[in-house]
C-alpha cells in the first residue's frame, strides 16, 4: 500500500517560556493512498493543530511528517500544489460568487481558464450546486456553503483532502448527504483525512481512525475493530436521585460486576450477560425504591470506546476548549 | 513573473471587493471634498492680510492628499480580521501562491484607492486656482504611493496579529492622532515651539510631508525630497518584509 501520510514522533508546543500548552504530544501514524483516514477526539485534542502542521499552515516542534512523499517542512511548497485543505471556518469568500470563489482557486494552482471551467462545471454537478454558481456565497445555507467549499479544496485534483470539522453546523440531513459526496470522492482514489468530535460521523465514514486525546494517540484501527475491543454490550444508567447512587454500587458489588464507569449519575457497564444484568437491575432498584432516569442496552459506540479508555465521554468533551 | 502574474489575481480580487461596497466608495471620495469645501475656507483669515482661495489651497493641498494616502492604507486592518475569520487567509495560505503577492495584491488595491480621490482633489482644487507642477505633482503621488504602501502592510499585519477589529481599530486610532499632527499635515510645524518640532523630526512620516510639500510647490531637486524618499523607502521596505513574514504565519 502507498502512503500517503507519515507522521513520526510528531509533537507541536505552543506558548512561552513560563506556559508551556503541549497541543501534540509525541504521535505517529500512517495514512494509506486511497483511504478515509479520521481523527475522532473532543474539541482541544490536538486535530485541528495536527491537520495544520499537515497542510503547511503551522511549524513543527519535533519529529516529522511527509505528505504526498513531500516533507511539509522542508518541501512546503511542493505539499501545497499537492493537497487540499477545508478547515473549520471553510474560507469561501461571502462578498464574492460561488463561481468566482471556484475561478481564484483555478488561478493560484496555475490551471488554464479551459480546465478550470470544465472542473467548475463537473464538481457544480457532483456536489450538486449547479444552479447556485452565480449566487453570493453570503446568500447560500450551511451546507450548501459547505460544499462549495470543499469544491474549492478539490479543484485542481489534490492528491490529499484535509477536512476538519467537516459537517459541524449542519443539520443531520445535510450531514448524511455530505457523507455520501465524501464517500464518492474516496471511491474516485482520492485519500481523505478528516477531523471529527462526532462519533457518528467517524463511524460512517471512515476506513480507519485514531482516537486522539490531549494531544496523544489512544487508540487506532477501523471502527469495527476498536468497537470489538470491548467486549459484549454496554448498559447504561442514569439515575435520577444522585443519593441513590451509593445503593448502585453496592448492586454493583453484590453482582461482582468491576468494569463499572460512573461519570456523575450515569453507569456504564460492559458485560457479556446484557439482558440478564438488566432484568436484575430492574428488581433491585424496584425493591430499594432507586428511581432510574433512563436505562439502555446497546452495541457498544465509538463513544463506549472513548469512555473505556479515558473514563470520560466524549460527548462532553466538546463544550470545553472550542477555539 | 509568477510573482507578478499572482500578485494581480490578488489585486484584482481585492479591486472588486473593495468596488462592490459602494457605500465605502462614496464615503472614501467625499471625505477629502468636505476637508476643502468645509474646512480650507476656514483657513482664509489666519493671516494678515487674508490669503485667497488659491493660496489657502496651496497650503492646504499637500496636507490633504497625505491624510488621503494615510487613510487608504489604514483601512486594511479592518477587512484582513474578516479575511482571517471568514477562513480566506488559511485557504489561501495552502495554496502555492507566494505570500509576498498575498500582501501586494492589498497592498496595491489601497494605492489605487488613494490615486483616484488624489485625483479629484488635485482637479477640483485646480479649478480653484490651485498651481499644478506636472513632474512634482507626479512625483508627489508617487511619493504618497508608497506612503500608502507601508500604512497598508502595517495596519494589514496588526490586523492578522491582533485578530480582532477592536485591538485594531485602538492600535490605529491612537497611532494615527500623533503621526499625523507631528507631522505638520494640517498646519506647519514650522508654527510651533521647538519641542514640538523635535519631536517631529523623530516622526518619519514628517520627512515624507516636508518632501511631499516641496513637490507640489514645482521644487523637485532639493534635500527635503531626497531625505524624505530616503526615509520613506527604506521604512517601507522594512514594513514589507516584516508583513509578509506576519502572513506567512497568519492562522483563524
Amino acid at each position: 500500500m502507498v502512503k500517503a501520510i507519515s507522521v513520526e514522533n510528531l509533537s507541536m508546543t505552543y506558548g512561552n517560556k513560563k506556559e508551556k500548552i503541549i497541543a501534540v504530544d509525541n504521535i505517529s501514524f500512517t495514512v494509506y493512498q486511497g483511504e478515509i483516514f479520521s481523527f475522532l477526539g473532543p474539541s482541544g485534542a490536538g486535530k485541528t493543530t495536527t491537520q495544520r502542521i499537515l497542510t503547511t499552515l503551522l511549524p513543527i516542534s519535533g519529529g516529522t511528517a511527509d505528505v504526498a512523499g513531500c516533507n511539509v517542512l522542508t518541501d512546503a511548497k511542493k505539499v501545497r500544489t499537492k493537497i487540499g485543505y477545508v478547515s473549520q471556518l471553510g474560507g469561501a469568500d461571502p462578498n464574492a460568487t460561488v463561481h468566482e470563489n471556484l475561478e481564484l482557486s483555478g488561478k493560484l494552482y496555475g490551471l488554464s481558464k479551459d480546465v478550470t471551467a470544465q472542473r467548475i462545471d463537473k464538481l457544480s454537478k457532483l456536489l450538486d450546486f449547479h444552479e447556485l454558481l452565480s449566487r453570493f456565497v453570503r446568500t447560500l445555507s450551511g451546507g450548501q456553503k459547505r460544499r462549495v467549499e470543499i469544491a474549492q479544496g478539490i479543484l485542481h485534483e489534490p492528491k490529499v483532502l484535509f477536512l476538519d470539522e467537516p459537517t459541524t453546523g449542519l443539520d443531520p440531513q445535510n450531514r448524511a448527504n455530505l457523507w455520501q459526496h465524501i464517500k464518492k470522492l474516496r471511491d474516485n482514489g482520492m485519500t481523505i483525512f478528516l477531523t471529527t468530535h462526532y462519533l457518528e460521523e467517524a463511524d460512517a465514514l471512515s476506513d480507519r481512525l485514531i482516537i486522539l486525546d490531549h494531544g496523544k494517540i489512544i487508540a487506532e484501527g477501523t471502527p469495527t475493530e476498536l468497537k470489538k475491543k470491548i467486549s459484549g454490550e454496554a448498559i447504561s444508567i442514569e439515575l435520577k436521585n444522585s443519593r441513590d447512587a451509593e445503593k448502585m454500587k453496592q448492586l454493583f458489588n453484590q453482582l461482582a460486576i468491576g468494569n463499572v464507569i460512573e461519570t456523575g449519575m450515569n453507569f456504564t457497564i460492559y458485560t457479556s450477560k446484557g439482558e440478564e444484568l438488566v432484568a436484575h437491575i430492574f428488581e433491585y432498584t424496584k425493591e430499594h425504591h432507586i428511581e432510574l432516569a433512563n436505562i439502555s442496552l446497546s452495541m457498544p459506540s465509538l463513544n463506549d470506546v472513548f469512555l473505556a479508555l479515558t473514563g470520560q465521554e466524549l460527548r462532553d468533551g466538546g463544550k470545553e476548549g472550542e477555539q | 513573473m509568477q510573482v507578478v502574474r499572482e500578485t494581480n489575481i490578488f489585486f484584482v480580487r481585492k479591486l472588486k471587493e473593495s468596488a462592490r461596497q459602494i457605500a465605502w466608495v462614496i464615503s472614501g471620495l467625499m471625505t477629502p471634498l468636505l476637508y476643502i469645501l468645509l474646512f480650507s475656507p476656514l483657513l482664509k483669515n489666519i493671516t494678515h492680510p487674508a490669503m485667497n482661495t488659491a493660496q489657502v489651497l496651496e497650503m492646504f493641498v499637500p496636507g490633504i492628499l497625505v491624510l488621503l494616502a494615510f487613510s487608504s492604507g489604514t483601512g486594511t486592518g479592518w477587512t484582513m480580521v474578516f479575511d482571517l475569520k471568514s477562513g480566506i487567509i488559511e485557504r489561501l495560505r495552502v495554496t502555492p501562491a507566494s505570500r509576498f503577492a498575498m500582501l501586494m495584491g492589498g497592498v496595491l488595491k489601497d494605492v489605487v484607492a488613494f490615486l483616484i480621490p488624489a485625483t479629484i482633489v488635485l482637479v477640483i482644487s485646480s479649478l480653484f486656482g490651485y498651481e499644478v507642477h506636472l513632474v512634482g505633482i507626479l512625483l508627489q503621488l508617487l511619493l504618497l504611493s508608497i506612503i500608502t504602501m507601508m500604512f497598508s502592510a502595517w495596519s494589514g499585519s496588526l490586523g492578522l496579529i491582533f485578530q480582532d477589529v477592536g485591538g485594531v481599530a485602538a492600535v490605529i486610532t491612537s497611532l494615527q492622532l500623533p503621526l499625523t499632527l507631528l507631522a505638520g499635515i494640517l498646519l506647519p510645524i514650522s508654527f510651533g515651539p521647538k519641542w514640538l518640532q523635535v519631536l517631529a523630526h523623530i516622526n518619519p512620516l514628517y520627512y515624507g510631508v516636508e518632501a511631499s510639500k516641496k513637490l507640489a510647490e514645482g521644487s523637485i531637486v532639493n534635500q527635503s525630497v531626497f531625505v524624505g524618499f530616503i526615509v520613506i523607502v527604506v521604512i517601507t521596505i522594512i514594513t514589507l518584509i516584516w508583513s509578509t513574514r506576519v502572513y506567512n504565519k497568519a492562522i483563524a
